[in-house]
């Protein structure tokens, strides 16, 4: 059995060639992953430091080959739904239909992070009307455009209303470029008002009935949409057999993110671990094989408490991350300076909860997408970092922003200020670019200073 | 015993060497910051080391902070510049709740619990409007040098308004404004206003007093009666500002060997 251990690409190297002496078993997507920089030109890679399991391996190669899966899926004449601004409802949706497969394309934010800007994806969208005072996830309009990346969507749904600023104008120019999107509304979450009937969402929250109609309503005409492309009805069976399976990946996703936050040390990286809770999103477009991903991951996890290996010592400060980074690298930092990860909100806690399934799956469905944290107000979002800091016994808080992402200018605050208030922790706001490489010194000092702080608080 | 703090800044390299007993700095030193480190560090180490009749074994332990602490090999630990201020400041003034810091290249809200322990922080070291470098940049504009702007400030009558939150177009208004025929004093006055300005939007909107000014913008007079008046309550400044984070750290120095 080898101990934990995080390598870099060139270590993984060699660790591959052991594997497959060892008689190492992949999937078709399997292989070393080297080739992806080779093929793809994720220079980003040769950057990072990556798990040394099997099981982390087939993670980031489920990862790092979803767009040759999407093409080959095309190719065996599925229909391709691209799901945007949508975290973790619609892909619920499309999976529940044969011959649909659905993805994210708003994960084309990473590219830029992956290919270090070599794609120069950030500047053509530049070219295309959305500047740099827009998020990364404007990548994806010169990705539609030049269609190097994901094959262009059979139907392309959009969430819109009470959801990201940016992503809208982004979506609205994708459209006037010639890209027919199929917009769904999604009001800004209240609480009901005196006399309003109150329906429970995911997350202790209450909305309104009548918006949980409304966003039913929303959902029951993508529905059509979708059971059009197919050329079957998505019918009640059908859709709660569609939340029967999302809620396998959501349950595993539960019991990894116990099994790791919770031990005394980390069982595994924070990377990897990022990475598995984006499969929520979208099943990283193939939900059967998610499941087989995360079951690996979960026990790789468990085996590793079992025998008392961990990638982090027990001293490592236990932070809380609130929000993804748009430089991945900046999870690997953390650790390098004594961290470790002890709970995570990255801005889709909705896709982590659990769907009912003792509601008509739409109302189901419409109550999840309700508690989405970016369409109500910062300071639920906040109540629910407070709690999960609490329960995970976390030393400290780290909020990074991204850059140009406006959802909400003062959440961060918001954040900060709660937790600050309730629990007397010590929180940083970092700000992560793409690629953070000039402001590494400048992160790391934070950082560090955020670690030393937590870790004075133990002694008195 | 004798201990060192090595503060390696982005505009200069400070040294404390503090003995443990009485308590007391024995020496302190500066010297510009440059591109070779460690050898800068080495000379001003060496040099406060002739100057008290010490020699380096006769050092229980030296500590090095500042964004440059990690070039500095000969100090056993490195501890960021957070928690060296928030001791160094604690030790001078150990009512302190709240210090602000303002160095050449960034500058930070700190906040202390009883016993001097850091609450939290909030650091600005994006944007130059919130720190020396914005007043540098004034002065180079102004063709005088730091002494002269600092004083300058202090005959000001009507502070001009600085609207522009980024120190490049800031520049651009400053030319307006002495195009105009502002006078000097009052432009300048005005530029400290909104460096105090950004630092105040970093402190939020609480700030628990007594508030304590650090680091080398902390001697620029008129500095820290911007401060007060942009955070509404009294702000004092340490003794020796500038040394404060090499002092912290000297005396954590101190507290590890001991």
């Amino acid at each position: 059995m080898t101990a934990p251990r995080k390598l870099s690409l060139s270590e993984w190297d060699n660790r591959y060639a052991e594997l497959h002496r060892a008689g190492l078993r992949e999937p078709a997507y399997g292989g070393p992953l080297r080739r992806h920089v080779e093929r793809e030109q994720d220079f980003r890679l040769e950057q990072l430091q990556f798990d040394n399991s099997p099981a982390a391996l087939r993670l980031w190669n489920f990862l790092l080959t979803e767009n040759e899966r999407l093409h080959q899926a095309r190719a065996r004449g599925e229909k391709i739904v691209g799901a945007m601004k949508d975290l973790g409802t619609i892909p619920v949706m499309a999976y529940a239909l044969p011959g649909l497969r659905a993805f994210y394309p708003d994960g084309a934010w990473w590219t830029p992070c992956l290919m270090e800007g070599s794609d120069k994806l950030l500047q053509q969208a530049e070219a295309l009307g959305i500047d740099a005072s827009f998020c990364p996830v404007r990548a994806m309009l010169p990705a539609f455009q030049n269609g190097e990346h994901f094959p262009l969507p059979d139907l392309l749904l959009c969430s819109t209303g009470a959801v990201c600023d940016d992503f809208s104008a982004i979506a609205q120019r994708l459209e006037h470029l010639g890209h027919a999107i199929f917009w769904w509304e999604m009001p800004r979450r209240r609480q009901p008002a005196a006399g309003e009937t109150a329906c429970a969402l995911a997350g202790n929250l209450t909305a309104p009935k009548s918006q949980v109609d409304c966003v039913r309503a929303e959902l029951q005409r993508a529905s059509g949409a979708l059971g059009q492309l197919a050329g079957r009805e998505l019918d009640a069976a059908l859709l709660a057999d569609g939340i029967r399976a999302a809620n396998q990946v959501r349950r595993l996703l539960a019991e990894l993110r116990q099994t790791v936050y919770a031990a005394p040390a980390a069982p595994l990286p924070a990377l990897e671990l990022l990475v598995a809770e984006m499969l929520a999103l979208h099943f990283c477009s193939d939900r059967e094989e998610c499941i087989a991903v995360l079951e690996d991951l979960l026990a790789e996890a468990r085996a590793r408490r079992s025998r008392n290996q961990f990638v982090s010592g027990p001293e490592a400060v236990r932070i809380f991350w609130v929000n993804p980074v748009a430089d991945l690298r900046a999870m690997n930092l953390l650790e390098d300076l004594g961290g470790r990860i002890c709970g995570s909100d990255f801005m889709f806690t909705h896709a982590l909860d659990l769907i009912p399934e003792d509601l008509p799956p739409l109302e189901a469905l419409a109550r999840t997408a309700l508690a989405d944290p970016m369409v109500g107000p910062a300071s639920d979002r906040a109540a629910r970092i407070v709690r999960e800091c609490h329960a995970n016994g976390a030393e400290a808080v780290v909020v990074s922003r991204i850059p140009g992402a406006s959802h909400c200018a003062r959440e961060g605050e918001i954040i900060r200020g709660s937790v600050r208030q309730t629990l007397n922790l010590p929180t940083i706001e970092l700000e992560i670019p793409s690629v953070c490489d000039a402001l590494q010194p400048a992160l790391g000092s934070r950082l560090q200073a955020l670690m030393e702080t937590a870790r004075a608080r133990r002694t008195k | 015993m004798i201990c060192a703090g090595i503060d390696a800044g982005s505009r200069a390299i400070k040294a404390v060497l503090y003995d443990t007993a009485a308590a007391l700095v024995l020496t302190s030193g500066l010297a510009d910051q440059g591109v070779e480190q460690e050898r800068l560090a080495t000379e001003l180490f060496d040099k406060l080391l002739r100057e008290a009749g010490l020699n380096r074994s006769q050092i229980s332990g030296v500590i090095a902070t500042g964004y440059g602490r990690n070039a500095i090999r000969f100090a056993g630990t490195t501890i960021t510049e957070i928690t060296c201020h928030a001791r160094g400041v604690h030790h001078l003034a150990p009512d302190a709740r709240t210090i602000i810091e303002i160095g050449g290249q960034d500058s930070k809200v700190i906040a202390l619990e009883d016993g001097g322990r850091v609450r939290d922080f909030a650091m600005n070291d994006r944007c130059a409007a919130g720190t020396g470098r914005f007043l540098e940049m004034v002065a180079s504009r102004l063709e005088m040098n730091w002494e002269k702007l600092s004083g300058l400030a202090q005959q000001s009558r009507q502070p001009a308004l600085i609207s522009n939150v980024c120190a490049v177009f800031a520049e651009t208004e400053i030319i307006g404004l002495l195009a105009s025929g502002k006078p000097l004093s009052d432009v300048v006055a005005g530029v400290q206003n909104a460096v105090a300005t950004r630092v105040a939007t970093l402190a939020g909107r609480v700030v628990a007093p007594p508030v304590y000014f650090t680091g080398g913008v902390a001697l620029q007079a008129g500095m820290a009666r911007a401060l007060a008046e942009v955070l509404a309550c009294p702000v004092s400044v340490v003794p020796q500002p500038q040394f404060t984070g090499a002092l912290g750290a000297a005396v954590l120095a101190a507290e590890r060997v001991a």
